[in-house]
């Protein structure tokens, strides 16, 4: 506070006056976010420590970079990172465009009960659970049995078991995940088209731009916004695959490349309570993600001035 | 696109509805088959489904699955429950984030910077489930339906979204214009800013809601009596009985993996239980991201 | 905006307290018992109004068909008999998950009931949490000490390495020596015209046949599963996998050694690194090569290897195969054209006593079925009802259900277990529909007289041709008593981190050698990387332990 200047305490004060009615808009979220994010966080000590119960969760001994340094050196660790990050990376280059992709065409359908229809069949698959998307994938791939199983030995590979190559695991996982939410992930697009002013698309047919001409400088310059802000998140995610769908994927088969740090983290957790172990595990992970995210905004944020914050 | 000036452009133009046409089929396609196969083995003799023998229509037919689902009484007092949680839920959620994410777009708001950061942090660093479920604890909000409802309150990510489109749709000018008639911004929001932005807090909503609606772990964590269950957890009962044969099976060794095909059944039937009610919300939110919605108050 | 929060806060806060208050205020409290509604007031009246009950809060971990515990007789009735009343939480799927929460936050129910629903590791890691039950036995539970007295094993595995007792044992007797039969499609033999096969050459050739020749008499040559066996998961083997093959050349696997780990003559040893094993993958090799291995054997799921099985009609489909029991892996109308088989030698010439998986303590015994919290204000009620339990009438209904609905009481001349009501129904199904079953803890003593179901008893029946191998099997040096052994909670961490390690190396090889071949030309690197993961660490401290287990007995 010493720092502040008279002047400057001023301006602070003049700035309070004036944005009093935003801070008091902004604070239910941020005692929320304060109380339930930011008090429980002490618990991210315990990757720095022992876990005791009888002295308390974070009462155990201080055993600093001890759990991080046990999973650099772990066996499995240039495979884990390895597989966890191609599988992220495939998600975001081939997942990310998709939804866009996705919008813009339905934007151009033009008979409003079929653009209807379409949007809400894309928009069902979200609420498939992911036991069941497996289930699926293993009854529709299986190369004995599944339609796509048939259909891929149709096009004369009899003996491709999709399910089992390591080939096909990330193509797999990428394809049926942008199948399962690329028409959910589609809706936030949808909503930002919804924005455009229609006299702009008259002023375009005006000046004679065709229809790509319309959608690149009417459509997309209202998603980029969105496009940015979505791109600098997903960049959060490059060591961020989800356990659930990878786990009920897996089989020994493809385990060389569908191993990833949280399935790891599960099983390493299941046997026997490695609480500090996976804690630590999990605070590399998010780090890691994180560095990204901030090596992003700040990227976009000199190129763009869009950034998060 | 009816009247179409030159000859050239029109044949560009007919090409590219056929494009259009042809993607949209193909999209439904890939999409429908596999929805559709949900559907008919949802009533299908399980060993055919899983022999491959069931593709275009129901085979073996039966309603076992649903009989299975809808006998369990909890699934009654599990649809009330996600039904309340659900709209009481999503309403504090907007009530939450809708004003924070108006107040984070303005660009005169100096603490902005500071604030969002302090929200993005959270979605990548937490303490841990066990801390948060001693603080729910000592708030005694464990076993209350309050926890579905106030914690989360705010998603950084909906708050994201909704202060990117505030951020594009409202110039800077429409405030300053409007300030200068003597509007604070608690008016502007309210009666500016708010029906403007339909299509945002549409579909703010629409995620919030299915959030809530699909929320297991909630209940799953810190929820002890039946009467308070939400429907997804019940179902989820229902719906893993398959895994735990399997599992059984291969390690635990009980019996074998007797009922197998009892339980398979269910699996797509839950599918169907579950999801059927939140779908017949997406029409109601759709129609706000129809083209031109509000565009005309801009200008007004 | 904050105001409402705050509200909310507070009228939360206030529920809370109050829910606090009542419950706590409800045990001593006598009038409280009429607010718990008619169940309990038709129980006073037929227990005789033996006065104010006990409260108890209890969890059960039950299976997702087990119905509703309000509506097991036989549970009523134990807890009206012992003077308690016990408001159940009934847990059916995502235990780990609700328990991290449960421990951590040290907010647990009076009793914890189900297979291992709290385990040593959870003991070692919240000391203090739960009840010694030594002196509670001794003085509330003659049931758990009879046990303890005539199944002295039983007291073993439920002692811990500070001779603490948190978690009560069951002992359910009835359960066969393996998990795992060998069935062959005696069908197919007799339409081919061919013997059964007695060693892996003479099953390469039968099988061979199945592939080439229509085996089932439908027609067609190619839709044979010569052989089938259930998914191998990544984290280690299982039950009803090719891994019983090794009893062909003098393995004796225990409780499906899932990790490799077995005995040999008094040595904890590991298969993963045995040449017996590698000559096992060998073999697989050459079946996969030839097309006698269903190819989607590694990547179906368990439903579906058990649907492909039942053929369609009476057209079976697989030939060769492992399973529980013959009904439960075929279906009622193929199963009659199976039959089991004993175990196979390696070589017609070959002279080591073939073994089989022996699985008898896995299945018949478990660990903490029952835990009883420190801070539970009713220890004595609780113990005098987990008494009930262990009482030999009520085990017995604990685990087939209730008598006269699932079991019949033949008068003087003992007890039959009831066919299901629903005839389309299994046993099995039945069983777990009716009662806790396997999940509940139980005492089945050796002196009671109970008929079994059909389903048991013929799992007895197809256990027949594996007696011989069983018979040879020398217990004391070849059977590694896995279940009987407690280790420390940091050998136990050592051991886990590496034997995860290891199995993700060790289950994709496997499979890529079935599959692909190699294992000669990868072995030696194979095995280097296992050692260097740690497997030896973990030998010398699991014999360390097996030693010591010996040298008390």
């Amino acid at each position: 506070m010493s720092s502040l200047t008279p002047k400057n305490r001023r301006a602070a004060i003049v700035n309070l006056r004036r944005d009093y009615q935003l801070w008091l808009m902004i604070l239910p979220a941020l005692i929320v976010i304060i109380l339930f994010n930011y008090v429980p966080m002490y618990g991210i000590q315990l990757a720095f420590r022992d876990y005791d119960f009888a002295k308390g969760l974070v009462g155990g001994e201080w055993r600093g970079l001890h759990y991080f340094s046990q999973f650099i050196h772990s066996f499995q660790f240039a495979d884990l990172m390895k597989n966890t990050f191609f599988i992220s990376l495939a998600t975001i280059v081939l997942g990310f465009p998709a939804p866009i992709l996705l919008a813009l065409l339905l934007n151009q359908v033009r008979w409003v009960r079929t653009k209807k229809l379409l949007q809400t069949i894309v928009y069902m698959p979200h609420f498939i659970s992911i036991v069941v998307m497996v289930g699926l994938l293993n009854v529709l791939l299986s190369p004995n049995t599944g339609i796509v199983g048939h259909l891929v030995a149709a096009m004369g590979y009899p003996d491709f078991n999709l399910l089992a190559s390591t080939h096909a695991f990330i193509p797999v996982y990428v394809l049926s995940d942008i199948w399962q939410h690329g028409g959910w992930n589609s809706i936030i697009y949808l909503a930002a088209l919804s924005t455009v002013d229609p006299s702009l698309y008259d002023a375009a047919k005006m000046d004679g731009a065709n229809k790509w001409q319309t959608i690149r400088n009417v459509d997309i310059p209202v998603l980029v916004p969105t496009i940015i802000i979505l791109f600098i998140l997903s960049m959060g995610s490059v060591l961020g695959t989800g356990f659930e769908k990878v786990f009920l994927m897996q089989n020994s088969l493809n385990l060389p490349v569908s191993e990833v740090i949280s399935t790891y983290v599960y099983k390493i957790g299941i046997v026997s309570n490695q609480f500090s172990y996976s804690a630590a595990i999990g605070l590399f992970n998010t780090l890691i993600n994180f560095v990204f995210l901030y090596v992003m905004n700040g990227i976009a944020k000199r190129n763009s001035e869009i950034s998060l914050w | 696109m009816t009247a179409m000036p030159a000859n050239g452009r029109s044949r560009g133009e007919l090409l590219f509805n056929a494009a259009v046409v042809a993607l949209s089929l193909a999209v439904f396609l890939i999409v429908a088959y596999p929805l559709y196969f949900v559907v008919i083995a949802s009533v299908s003799d399980q060993t055919l489904v899983a022999t491959g023998q069931v593709t275009l229509f129901p085979r073996g037919f039966s309603t076992f699955g649903y009989e299975e689902i809808f006998k369990d009484p909890r699934i009654w007092t599990g649809y009330g429950n996600t039904i309340i949680y659900t709209v009481l839920g999503t309403f504090v959620n907007l009530l939450f984030t809708l004003p924070a994410a108006y107040a984070l777009s303005r660009p005169e708001f100096r603490a902005r910077r500071m604030l969002m950061f302090l929200f993005v942090f959270t979605m990548f660093f937490s303490g841990g489930l066990i801390p948060t479920y001693i603080l729910m604890k000592s708030l005694h909000l464990t076993n209350t339906m309050w926890v579905f409802i106030l914690p989360f309150s705010v998603n950084v990510f909906n708050l994201i979204i909704a202060r990117t489109f505030f951020e594009a749709s409202l110039p800077k000018e429409l405030f300053e214009s409007a300030s200068m008639d003597g509007c604070t911004h608690f008016k502007f929001f309210t009666l500016v800013a708010m029906p403007l932005s339909k299509a945002v807090v549409s579909v703010i909503a629409l995620y919030y809601l299915v959030a809530h609606w699909n929320d297991f772990f909630t209940g799953l964590v810190y929820i002890r009596s039946n009467e308070l269950q939400p429907l997804q957890i019940v179902l989820r009962d229902i719906l893993l009985s398959n895994q735990v044969f399997s599992q059984g099976a291969g390690s635990g060794g009980n019996a074998g993996g007797y009922a197998q095909q009892f339980a398979d059944q269910v699996k797509y039937g839950v599918i169907i239980v579950s999801t059927l009610p939140i779908l017949l919300v997406y029409p109601f939110i759709q129609k706000y991201f129809e083209k031109g919605v509000m565009i005309g108050s801009v200008k007004g | 905006m904050r105001k409402v929060l705050s509200a909310i806060l507070t009228i939360s806060l206030g529920v809370g307290i109050l829910a606090g208050c009542s419950g706590s205020g409800n045990g001593g409290n006598p009038t409280a018992d009429s607010a718990v509604g008619s169940g309990s007031k038709t129980d006073t009246g037929t227990g005789g109004g033996n006065g104010a009950k006990v409260k108890l809060k209890g969890i059960m971990l039950k299976h997702p068909l087990t119905q509703a515990l309000s509506k097991m007789d036989w549970l009523t009735q134990a807890e009206e008999r012992a003077g308690v009343q016990i408001e159940w939480q009934e847990v059916t799927s995502d235990w780990g998950q609700k328990k991290g929460a449960l421990l951590a936050g040290g907010d647990i129910p009076d009793l914890i009931v189900g297979p291992n629903a709290i385990t040593d590791a959870d003991f070692a890691q919240f000391p203090g949490m739960f009840e010694d039950l030594t002196e509670l036995v001794a003085t509330y539970a003659p049931n758990v000490q009879k046990m303890f007295d005539e199944k002295p094993e039983t007291k073993i595995i439920a002692t811990q390495t500070d001779g603490k007792i948190y978690g009560l044992p069951k002992y359910q007797r009835f359960w066969p020596a393996t998990a795992t039969r060998q069935f062959i499609n005696q069908k197919w033999l007799d339409n081919l015209g061919l013997q059964m096969p007695t060693t892996w050459d003479e099953l390469f050739n039968v099988l061979m046949a199945f592939k080439e020749k229509d085996a089932n008499g439908d027609g067609k040559t190619d839709d044979e599963i010569p052989m089938d066996f259930s998914p191998v998961g990544t984290t280690g083997f299982g039950f009803f996998q090719p891994t019983v093959l090794l009893g062909s050349l003098g393995i004796t696997l225990t409780d499906g050694s899932g990790q490799g780990y077995f005995a040999e003559n008094g040595q904890v040893k590991n298969f993963l690194v045995d040449d017996r094993y590698k000559k096992m993958v060998e073999f697989l090799n050459k079946c996969w090569a030839a097309g006698l291995i269903n190819p989607e054997v590694f990547t179906q799921d368990y439903s579906k290897f058990q649907s492909v099985a039942r053929g369609s009609g009476d057209t079976g489909k697989v030939g060769f195969t492992w399973g529980w029991e013959v009904t439960d892996r075929f279906g009622n109308t193929l199963a009659p054209q199976y039959t089991s088989m004993s175990p196979l030698k390696a070589a017609a010439d070959s002279s080591v006593p073939v073994s089989w998986d022996y699985d008898y303590n896995t299945l018949n015994y478990g660990v903490n079925m029952v835990t009883l919290s420190a801070k539970s204000k009713h220890k004595d009620a609780a113990m005098k009802f987990v008494n009930e339990l262990y009482d030999p009438k009520v085990s017995m209904q604990v685990l087939f259900g209730s008598l006269g609905t699932n079991i019949k009481d033949n008068g003087g001349d003992g007890y039959a277990v009831l066919p299901p009501a629903d005839a389309s129904m299994d046993p099995g199904t039945w069983k777990w529909t009716s009662t806790w079953a396997d999940n509940g803890p139980m005492y089945i003593a050796d002196s009671l007289n109970l008929t079994l179901g059909s389903d048991m008893q013929s799992v007895g029946k197809q256990t027949e041709p594996l007696d011989q191998a069983f018979a040879a099997i020398d217990k004391e040096k070849n059977v590694l008593p896995s279940m009987f052994i407690k280790y420390s909670k940091d050998d136990n961490n050592a051991m886990s981190l590496i034997n995860t390690n290891m199995m993700n190396l060790a289950m994709a090889k496997f499979s890529q050698w079935v599959t692909k071949g190699g294992v000669d030309k990868e072995w030696d690197a194979y095995v280097k990387n296992i050692q260097k993961i740690g497997l030896d660490q973990n030998l010398s401290i699991m014999q360390k332990y097996y030693d010591d287990y010996k040298g008390k007995n």
